[in-house]
């Protein structure tokens, strides 16, 4: 499960090193904070969670959080590169680096790690509906971009750092 | 043309659907080009973007298996950020060590002081080692292999199955010992590896107490294996020296 939690991680702040520390204190917090893990939930979700939890928290630390989300393109392609390759798929590493955090990872999660939408929206801590309101929205602009149609206007929906139950109506 | 919404199509290539709803969708499918042509580029990104986040988990497996390859020269060397992914490492050791129960520290063939006359406390035995414990957590976890996962929990309970593992994995033919009569009731089985060469662990409980472990390597013959025990049970009734995993033709 430790290369799923790193790949989570990094796609996450957007950088291998980066990950890795976030990956390091986010473990070390579970070590001490075990005994929240609730019999029945899955071991990968809890997990998961907790790193974003984590990410989260230290997030809310900063003066400027907004600024600490945003990540470098070039490092955030060097995930997707083997031994030093090329990228992967520049269109689609490229897609993804414009994403918000939060929108990786729902892709992450749903078509990369298999998650169903509810595990997702546990792990992200909102809604299933939000689930399947982003991957439409991101779904539908990555398809747009492949296939050079031009692309729909962004849905009117506001998306914060803080959690379902703290935010505000839209 | 039909109006079908993205939402209902990226709901369909998702397979979020309910059957019924399936079966309509794809009745307009096959009526409807542009449609058709548009859950294919859906599909197609969301191929595309599983293939990108299996490029990144491939480079994670390829970072986590350099750490925990055979050592050479008794060290081990990580490719990327050695510190870093050597503390990650090590906690995820610590908390699957800790998960399955382990002895610690682990009895080595050929290394270490003679057995022990009771199974060590493992708590008090990992307080001494806090100073350290990145390392000591990546030795313990460089005794893991594939094999380590492969071996079905659910065939722990059938004695003659787990021998049979390890028969494959050992390349002799171990007889589990039953330590019953002893009070100590198997727990299970599984396959380590040490210097490139298979290592077989057999678990023990008493009925207090930390874990009684039996460690066997191949040695030097092809069914002779070289033993070790580490812990005893509290009478002291095994005897001294006394061979408890035994290969037999």
């Amino acid at each position: 499960m430790l290369p799923r939690l790193k790949r989570f991680a990094d796609v996450l702040v957007g950088a291998r090193d980066a990950g890795m520390g976030l990956l390091g204190r986010a473990l070390q917090s579970m070590l001490a904070e075990q005994h929240r893990y609730q019999r029945g939930t899955g071991l990968d979700v809890w997990a998961f969670g907790e790193i974003y939890r984590h990410w989260l928290h230290e997030l809310r630390g900063h003066t400027d959080p907004v600024a600490q989300t945003k990540i470098d393109g070039a490092r955030f392609g060097e995930l997707f590169c083997l031994d030093g390759d090329t990228y992967f798929d520049a269109p689609v590493v490229a897609f993804l680096g414009g994403l918000p955090a939060q929108q990786r990872l729902t892709l992450l999660l749903v078509y990369g790690e298999g998650f169903e939408y509810e595990d997702a929206g546990e792990i992200l801590d909102v809604a299933p509906e939000m689930i399947a309101a982003r991957l439409i929205r991101i779904s539908a602009s990555l398809a747009d971009r492949l296939s050079a149609r031009t692309p729909a206007p962004a849905a009117a929906v506001v998306e914060t750092l803080y959690p379902e139950e703290l935010r505000g109506s839209p | 043309m039909t109006e079908l919404s993205d939402e209902l199509l990226v709901a369909y290539v998702d397979g979020q659907l309910a059957r019924k709803q399936t079966r309509a969708v794809e009745q307009v499918l096959d009526q409807d080009d542009v449609l058709a042509a548009r859950v294919n580029a859906l599909k197609h990104a969301h191929a595309r973007l599983e293939a990108a986040f299996e490029a990144i988990l491939a480079g994670e497996e390829m970072d986590v298996s350099a750490v925990s390859a055979p050592p050479e020269e008794g060290y081990f060397i990580s490719r990327r950020g050695a510190k870093l992914i050597l503390a990650v490492v090590g906690i995820a050791a610590a908390l699957g060590l800790a998960a399955a129960g382990y002895g610690w520290p682990l009895s080595l063939p050929g290394l270490g002081s003679a057995p022990q006359l009771t199974p060590p406390a493992p708590q008090a035995a990992a307080a001494d080692n806090l100073d350290n414990w990145q390392d000591e957590a990546v030795r313990a976890h460089a005794l893991l292999s594939r094999q380590t996962l492969e071996v079905g929990l659910e065939s722990q309970a059938n004695y003659d199955l787990v021998a049979f593992q390890l028969s494959r994995i050992l390349g002799a033919d171990p007889k589990l010992p039953n330590l019953e009569a002893q009070g100590f009731r198997f727990i299970r089985a599984q396959a380590l590896h040490f210097g490139g060469e298979p290592l077989a662990q057999v678990l023990y409980l008493g009925e207090q107490g930390g874990p009684l472990a039996l460690y066997a390597m191949k040695g030097g013959g092809s069914d002779f294996l070289t033993q070790r025990t580490l812990g005893r049970d509290r009478h002291g009734q095994m005897g001294r020296g006394r061979h408890l995993l035994s290969a037999r033709r």
